[in-house]
């Protein structure tokens, strides 16, 4: 029973067309993409900051997208059950890490954590590779909508 | 006076300016830096060298850490046939002591220079780690990226940096020239 619960944490897995898609999903809002893994330090400093942006920024869609490997997905799922974040976790779906850093962004040097924003109009308005206060993601997002 | 100011304004936004990567087919300038012992080492001393691979790497990083004894046994193996390889921390929370502890334990035997407040990474344009920088013996870049596939090293389909090297060495066109992977952050000084 526990497993499955846990499983239920996480929105899926995603390639890079698949999250250019969900990206489009939001066209009309901005969106912020995150890419992070459970073993990356920094990424789970940040993890807390993200949520209390997302659940400030209701303005906001935002997508959390785990590089986790298959092996980590036991710890991914219990970490996502705990934080309870208020946006969706996918986890990247196996295949060649080159191509989906490529797909997602050939800007993106593949390094983690590394926060995507998308204007409302669905173009990637700004890159912030490494780590990042919520207050920078925050700036790069500009002034919520009136 | 006025050409003065002038002339301190245009040196401050040339300072400021942020240069761009170096990109293959680019020259490099050896440059000379402290080991984590303390002892300069200046790369020009490397002439004669057929290749000379410079690794961003780190002691605290999981995936660069995935890659210790990879990274030992491949500077060994190359070493034989005149490549060398030298390690770059550039993270500023790594002292280098502990960079001193950290090859002694993992049995990094390759000279590994500590970037002080992360110049030659941002000069590089160095993002993550593990990242390799591949020179052929006139310091032109020849290949720059990940060591191969998998950091797991259980299921490497593509060792895109042997490759590299092993084409350099053939006198054979470099087959992949760059190629991404997932990495930790080099953790900067604050600008």
């Amino acid at each position: 029973m526990i497993p499955l619960l846990l499983a239920a944490a996480l929105s899926g897995e995603v390639d890079a067309a698949s999250l250019r898609q969900r990206i489009e999903s939001h066209r009309g809002q901005p969106v912020v993409v995150t890419f992070w893994a459970t073993w990356c330090a920094p990424c789970v400093k940040e993890f807390p900051d993200l949520v209390a942006l997302a659940t400030r920024r209701r303005d906001v869609a935002f997508v959390s997208v785990s590089i986790d490997d298959k092996e980590d997905v036991v710890a991914l799922e219990r970490f996502v059950a705990q934080r309870k974040p208020p946006f969706p976790v996918y986890r990247k779906a196996d295949g060649k890490d080159s191509d989906f850093i490529d797909g997602v962004d050939p800007a993106w040097s593949g390094v983690v954590p590394a926060s995507l924003v998308y204007g409302a109009d669905g173009k990637r308005s700004a890159i912030l590779q490494g780590e990042h206060t919520p207050s920078e993601i925050e700036k790069a997002l500009g002034e919520p909508a009136r | 006076m006025r050409l003065a100011i002038a002339a301190l304004v245009v040196a401050a936004l040339a300072g400021s300016a942020a240069a761009a990567p170096i990109a293959v087919g680019d020259k490099l300038a050896p440059f000379t830096m402290k080991d984590a012992a303390g002892k300069d080492v200046n790369l020009a001393s490397l002439a004669g060298k057929k290749a000379v691979v410079l690794a961003f790497i780190a002691t605290q990083c999981p995936v660069s850490n995935a890659y210790n004894e990879r990274m030992a046994a491949f500077a060994k193996e190359y070493e034989a046939k005149g490549v060398a390889f030298v390690g770059i921390n550039a993270n500023k929370q790594e002292s280098p002591a502990e960079i001193v502890g950290h090859a002694k334990t993992h049995g990094l035997s390759f000279p590994i220079l500590k970037d002080d407040g992360n110049k030659k990474a941002d000069e590089f344009g160095a993002q993550v780690t593990p990242e390799t920088y591949l020179f052929d013996a006139s310091w032109t870049l020849r290949y720059h990226g990940r060591i191969d596939d998998d950091k797991s090293g259980k299921a490497i389909a593509s060792q895109d940096l042997r490759n590299a090297v092993d084409a350099l060495l053939a006198g054979k066109e470099v087959p992949v020239k760059e190629a991404k992977a997932f990495g930790c952050t080099i953790k900067r000084v604050a600008q």
